[in-house]
């Protein structure tokens, strides 16, 4: 991964925005409730557009890699225990 | 010099992987050694990262599990990993105020940076446990990142006193990539728990659970769900294994960054229907499915060691592995199990159906794997071996 895309044996595979997206919730920390963030601060910390960010974490959702719990009506982002492991099978 | 034999070794095992973080073959791997080796006398602090539901400190069979909560973070993996590195570190340095470190141990290049700083400042030799290597696993270095980590692992050989692979294929690899001398690398094999698969389970009842029908035959996959696993090529190979066992169901565990792709090629086959995705599962439930499958397949193209295989040859189920790496050295073909050609359709599905065609074959297969687990890959014989790789490294020091 690491680029968004992969070369293997010479050529690319493919790797969707949103798994790439999902490392980068990874690797700045959103891995329990209590680290969860808003769309906003996700935008701000991976450089993300708000649009770009909740269309990913949208297709995250449906396929139980992000989980979301919504404190005084604002939705606030982390990643479930699934969502680590297919993140860090990229590096193992 | 300090005879080790009457003087149990405190060992620092860094792993950025233990379970319930499990994603490869690292963390089984760092627990079977770990409890192993507190087993035989030897105390073991695992220095690992946190996962949700898991405590920061517990004692499980001995085995001191200290795990690290990551305060900072950033969208870079690999900056990721320096950040974790520190916290590792810094979790080190606490515990080495009450406990006098012997050695550190370390599991691939994620840990190198703690463990070498580790090394440094307790002034105890550094043993490293080289699982795989990014060349190995993307098949080049083909981007600033892949030559960053190659970099980070050959400096992972250089401070390290020893360093340990799991199989022959994989020592050849790190002798020619990392121009590391033959006498500093130790082959030390993976090992498993073998008495796990003592249990009975009601077949039926484990397919029903799936969606299987009963008289189905399952021919199962687990693995990462990345390129050098193959799955592509035991996607492929299913029409083939499907015409000739129509009842054949090809079972996927595992996840990854490839699952969409993996997904899109089975969905686009007419043999869709015949092809089941399960994503993670349980010890338990991968358990209680290994013992009611009919055939495991291992379509690796790259593969160190391949601990997977010897968690079929435990579990009593005839394993089809490709003839690449750690697995040609695991597998006797046609006596152990059945080495295939790796990235070719059509010997996967010769061997799957094979060993779908005769029963005693299979049988037969089965038993001689059994008693290959009992006699080489026990934990006990690997903690052996990996303490005199520890007393090697003391020397001089």
């Amino acid at each position: 991964m690491r680029r968004g895309v992969v070369m293997h044996r010479g050529r690319p595979m493919p790797i969707s925005d949103e798994v790439y997206f999902l490392c980068m919730l990874h690797n700045i920390g959103m891995t329990t409730p209590e680290k969860s963030l808003t769309i906003e601060e996700i935008s701000r910390w991976t450089a993300v557009e708000p649009s770009k960010a909740e269309e990913n974490l949208n297709k995250l959702l449906k396929a139980k890699y992000v989980d979301v719990r919504i404190i005084s009506g604002i939705k606030k982002y982390f990643i479930t225990s699934d969502g680590i492991r297919k993140v860090l099978s990229m590096y193992s | 010099m300090v005879d080790w034999a009457d003087n149990p070794m405190n060992i620092c095992m860094i792993t950025w992987e233990y379970p319930p973080r499990i994603v490869g073959g690292i963390a089984r791997h760092c627990e079977g050694l770990a409890k192993a080796l507190v087993k035989i006398g030897h105390p073991v602090h695992v220095i690992t990262l946190d996962f949700p539901g898991a405590l920061q400190y517990e004692e499980v069979e001995g085995v001191k599990i200290h795990r690290t909560s990551v305060e900072l973070g950033h969208p870079s993996f690999i900056a990721w990993v320096f950040i974790f590195n520190h916290f590792m570190e810094k979790k080190v340095a606490m515990l080495s105020k009450d406990v006098k470190f012997d050695i550190v141990h370390i599991h691939d290049w994620l840990v190198a940076f703690s463990g070498i700083a580790t090394k440094h400042y307790l002034k105890i030799p550094l043993v490293l446990t080289l699982h795989s290597t990014e060349f190995g696993r993307a098949f080049s270095l083909n981007n600033p990142d892949s030559y960053l980590i190659d970099g980070i692992e050959w400096w992972a050989t250089y401070e390290s006193k020893r360093v340990i692979v799991t199989s022959n294929s994989m020592k050849h690899e790190v002798e020619e990539h990392f121009h590391l001398p033959q006498s500093k690398i130790d082959v030390i094999p993976n090992a498993i728990d073998a008495s796990k698969y003592n249990v009975k389970v009601d077949r039926e009842a484990v397919k029903r659970r799936y969606g299987i029908a009963p008289d189905d035959r399952v021919v199962l996959f687990v693995g990462r769900l990345v390129p050098q696993k193959g799955v592509e090529h035991l996607i492929k190979a299913t029409s083939k294994i499907v015409s000739n066992h129509p009842n054949t169901r090809i079972v996927i565990v595992g996840d990854g960054w490839l699952k969409e792709h993996l997904w899109n090629l089975a969905v686009s086959s007419e043999y869709k229907h015949k092809i089941l995705f399960l994503g993670f599962l349980s010890d338990q439930e991968l358990i209680e499915l290994t013992l009611s499958s009919d055939v495991l397949v291992v379509p690796s193209i790259y593969e160190p060691f391949g601990i997977v295989a010897l968690e079929g040859m435990a579990a009593g189920v005839p394993v089809v592995a490709s003839n690449v790496g750690g697995l040609a050295e695991i597998i006797e073909h046609d006596r152990t199990g059945v080495l295939v050609y790796a990235g070719d359709p059509n010997s996967i599905a010769w061997g799957v159906n094979r060993v779908l065609s005769d029963l005693n074959y299979a049988r037969w297969l089965v038993e001689n794997a059994k008693r290959k687990i009992r006699e080489i890959y026990s934990w006990d014989a690997v903690a052996k071996r990996t303490v005199e790789v520890y007393e090697k490294s003391c020397v001089g020091v």
